[in-house]
């Protein structure tokens, strides 16, 4: 019996050391140096920026005053600002973006407007901004519908109504609240995320690579291919319809979707928001020595000019992508086509390299 | 001797074997083990939060050939059945009710594996044949609570195959898995280990040799012969010992490199059953002195051996289930094309982290009528999961082209027109179109023929 405790003992101990081994706490997490540059240097700066963007919409709408245009297009400023501001956040939709009470990207980017819930919404003074109904009908959305959609003078007119002042407070008020929320649990969160080992589901690593990959998803389907006519709902090929781009009123389609990719670009190369370079993807990917499958060559840099090519293509339009889609379509395939080729070299290459499992559950290999 | 009068002597005597008596301590320490893993598997499963994430979120399931039936019950009854998955091992270890227990739980475990075929991992298959073997057994004929409550049915006695089968099942996995290890891929190149170990190289001491070629085939050729082999070893007495800490430091090595969870510690404790009957007694001693549980005097003096057609039946049951699973991982060489790259016949055959395999998969639906076409968004139909499993498998991406043909039908476009541009890439091989892109999969059927739109690797 002695031996077979010790046998025992031997057993239990080696299981014991896989389950708390290298990656044992105090140890160095693999990913850790990642975890903090994105964190300190991009996730809450970014959101910090957002927030006094908020403000700063908060300050020009008090201010506005209808018999003043410089005070309207001062707002209108302001807004594409916040809404620029906005491209560099969406991606951080876990943890506390993610809570229910927070949810930012749906509460304040649901896109496209819903112009008549936000009209009716107005026209009743009463609404309650948290029913999913208007989730379509009220943050950035609302307000790129609500300070574009007519000329400045018919707007000033408009504006004159002071309903339609207070829904933008409301509205913006709902955001800044669940700014807030996301900013101050951070503070907690930071190092939670920071410090996250394994790759399982709810791992920083998980986390942020599918919801990294999830967002450039949505740039190429949503801000993109659904108004071009390229993409479907459930199953079913949908036309053409401009009206769906982002930033339909202000016309800032094209400036949002760069945003965007420069965000995305920027979280990949490790860039702070104080523009100094830190570790990103990219390091990491140069560190694993990783071989691209999707072109010839080094992933780290192939997924660099990839980023490049797209943010390039974008750039080239001199109008707004619902004229480019009605006037020079062939062209915004081709720019499709280089949204498209990105998705294997994040699918197949990147997510093997960080063993990202987008797998729920164990997995044996196959 | 002739041939024929060999054979049949050696035959005799195997089912003489078969049915000759052993001591039950392996049988009742292997029930212990099983019905408690079992029980801290599922425990595990739930608080990970796989029920909801597997069997409620899903819209759509990925369903096994000739299981299109097996459906999930909604999240009562999945939770429900979760209940009974964990009430049912803990009575398998007690030993209570053990034969309802061994049904239910391989009935249940089999139905949640059936649901959706995104879910398959070997070790769940494993799990699978181990409980329905377990049906079978006499596990519970001592210390166990049904003998408490009928001494009478008490033995101390089993008939060799009830251990052997186990030894049997547990074996395959190894050895077949040692099998899928001959291959060029993992012999001669050290893939798709070299990529594994290099995403390893922050581990503390070793790490900085896992950047070097010669320990990625180090690695390699040890894993496939230790795979080969430690069956046979522990089979044997003499090196029973080395074999079985060999086991546990591949386990424990396994273990901190890929994300196997339960796997190891299962295989690990479940091989005990190699040990001799006398260690089993001892193991049941020391768990009798630490529950203070008393040997009942009154042991029953009963038999279990089989006599006349039972005893034929039986044999010849075991044996119909030995072929099989000996023959059953082979039915790949029906197949034409490159296994890893079509994995048809790839499923049930121990083929355990063999390939380093990822996909893209971009889906078109055009409409008949007007011509027009565009992108399925893999979002609006499957989770993230699924959306990665079926883009490297052929069977999947036909099954996927069903769903949403059907999805479309049941809006009003009729006969759609589905086609794939699917992106593989194989143990870091370049990622090439994978399947047909001009192949409309709604028209085709799903069935076990050679899918002759899957492109040459």
């Amino acid at each position: 019996m002695k031996r077979f405790l010790r046998l025992a003992g031997v057993v239990l101990g080696l299981l014991c050391l896989s389950s708390c081994g290298p990656n044992g706490p105090g140890d160095n997490v693999e990913y850790s140096d990642l975890f903090e540059n994105v964190a300190d240097n991009i996730i809450v700066p970014r959101y910090a920026q957002f927030q006094s963007d908020l403000s700063a919409l908060e300050v020009g709408l008090n201010a506005f005053d209808a018999s003043d245009v410089q005070t309207l297009i001062s707002l209108q400023e302001q807004f594409k600002a916040t809404y620029l501001s906005w491209q560099s956040v969406s991606v951080f939709e876990f943890g506390p973006a993610a809570q229910y009470s927070a949810l930012l990207r749906i509460n304040c980017n649901s896109f496209p407007a819903n112009v008549s819930k936000i009209e009716e919404n107005i026209e009743a003074g009463e609404y309650n901004l948290d029913f999913p109904s208007n989730y379509q009908a009220k943050g950035l959305p609302a307000f790129d519908y609500i300070l574009f959609h007519v000329g400045q003078n018919e707007l000033l007119n408009e504006l004159s109504n002071a309903s339609r002042i207070a829904y933008m407070q409301d509205c913006l008020a709902d955001m800044q609240n669940r700014v807030d929320e996301v900013i101050n649990a951070w503070d907690t969160y930071r190092n939670t995320f920071v410090g996250s080992e394994d790759n399982d589901q709810n791992s920083s690593l998980s986390l942020l690579f599918n919801q990294y990959l999830y967002d450039y998803e949505k740039l190429k389907r949503d801000k993109f291919s659904l108004p071009a006519g390229f993409a479907t709902q459930y199953g079913i090929p949908l036309d053409v319809d401009t009206s769906l781009v982002e930033g339909h009123f202000s016309k800032m389609s094209f400036q949002l979707i760069d945003a965007n990719l420069a965000a995305l670009e920027n979280i990949y190369l490790g860039v702070g928001e104080d523009g100094t370079d830190g570790v990103g993807i990219f390091e990491k990917l140069k560190e694993y020595n990783a071989q691209s499958t999707v072109v010839d060559g080094d992933l780290a840099v192939a997924i660099q000019e990839q980023f490049a090519v797209c943010r390039e293509a974008v750039d080239q339009y001199t109008n707004d992508l619902p004229f480019e889609i009605v006037n020079n379509i062939s062209q915004v395939q081709e720019t499709s086509n280089a949204f498209q080729k990105m998705v294997p070299m994040m699918k197949n290459d990147m997510r093997s390299y960080l063993s990202v499992t987008v797998t729920l559950t164990d997995a044996d290999g196959d | 001797m002739p041939m024929v009068t060999k054979i049949k002597s050696y035959s005799v005597q195997f089912s003489q074997w078969l049915h000759a008596e052993t001591g039950i301590a392996a049988l009742v320490v292997f029930r212990i083990i099983f019905g408690l893993m079992m029980f801290a598997g599922t425990v595990r499963f739930w608080t990970k939060g796989w029920v909801d994430s597997l069997f409620i979120q899903p819209d759509h399931f990925f369903h096994y050939y000739g299981f299109e039936w097996v459906k999930p019950m909604g999240e009562f009854g999945m939770y429900a059945v979760f209940t009974l998955l964990i009430i049912s091992s803990l009575f398998i270890a007690l030993g209570l009710f053990y034969r309802w227990a061994s049904v239910i739980y391989f009935i249940l475990f089999t139905y949640i594996e059936l649901i959706d075929i995104t879910n398959y991992l070997n070790h769940y298959y494993f799990i699978s044949l181990v409980a329905f073997l377990m049906c079978f057994l006499p596990a519970n004929r001592s210390f166990s609570v049904d003998v408490w409550r009928r001494p009478n049915i008490a033995v101390q006695k089993v008939s060799n195959w009830t251990i052997a089968a186990i030894k049997f099942q547990l074996a395959l996995v190894y050895f077949f898995a040692g099998v899928a290890k001959l291959n060029p891929d993992w012999l001669f190149d050290a893939m798709p280990m070299s990529i594994w170990l290099q995403a390893k190289t922050h581990w503390p001491i070793v790490g900085h040799l896992f950047a070097e070629k010669w320990v990625a085939y180090s690695v390699s050729w040890m894993g496939c012969i230790f795979d080969l082999t430690v069956a046979f070893f522990l089979l044997s007495k003499r090196f029973r010992p080395f074999a079985y800490l060999a086991l546990v430091i591949f386990h424990l090595i396994t273990g901190m490199m890929f994300p196997i969870g339960m796997f190891p510690w299962i295989m690990t404790l479940a091989t005990l059953i190699f040990f001799s009957t006398d260690f089993h007694e001892k193991i049941i001693i020391f768990i009798r002195s630490k529950l203070n549980v008393k040997v009942r005097s009154s042991i029953g003096d009963n038999s279990l051996i089989l006599h006349g057609f039972k005893k034929k039946f039986l044999t010849g049951f075991l044996l119909a289930y030995v072929f099989f699973q000996m023959l059953f991982p082979f039915r790949y060489l029906l197949y034409p094309g490159d296994l890893f790259w079509t994995e048809q016949g790839y499923r049930f055959s121990w083929r355990v982290m063999l390939m380093e395999k990822a996909g893209t998969a971009f889906f078109y639906v055009t409409d008949p009528e007007t011509g027009k076409r565009g992108e399925v968004n893999n979002c609006q139909f499957l989770t993230a999961t699924q959306e990665k499993m079926m883009a490297t498998q052929p069977d999947l991406i036909l099954q996927y082209a069903h769903m949403i043909k059907q999805e479309v039908e049941s809006r009003g476009l009729k006969d759609p027109i589905i086609n794939a541009e699917v992106y593989v890439t194989l143990n870091g091989s370049r990622s090439k179109l994978f399947i047909d892109p001009k192949v409309n999969l709604a028209a085709l059927e799903d069935d076990l023929k050679h899918k002759d739109w899957i492109l040459d690797f």
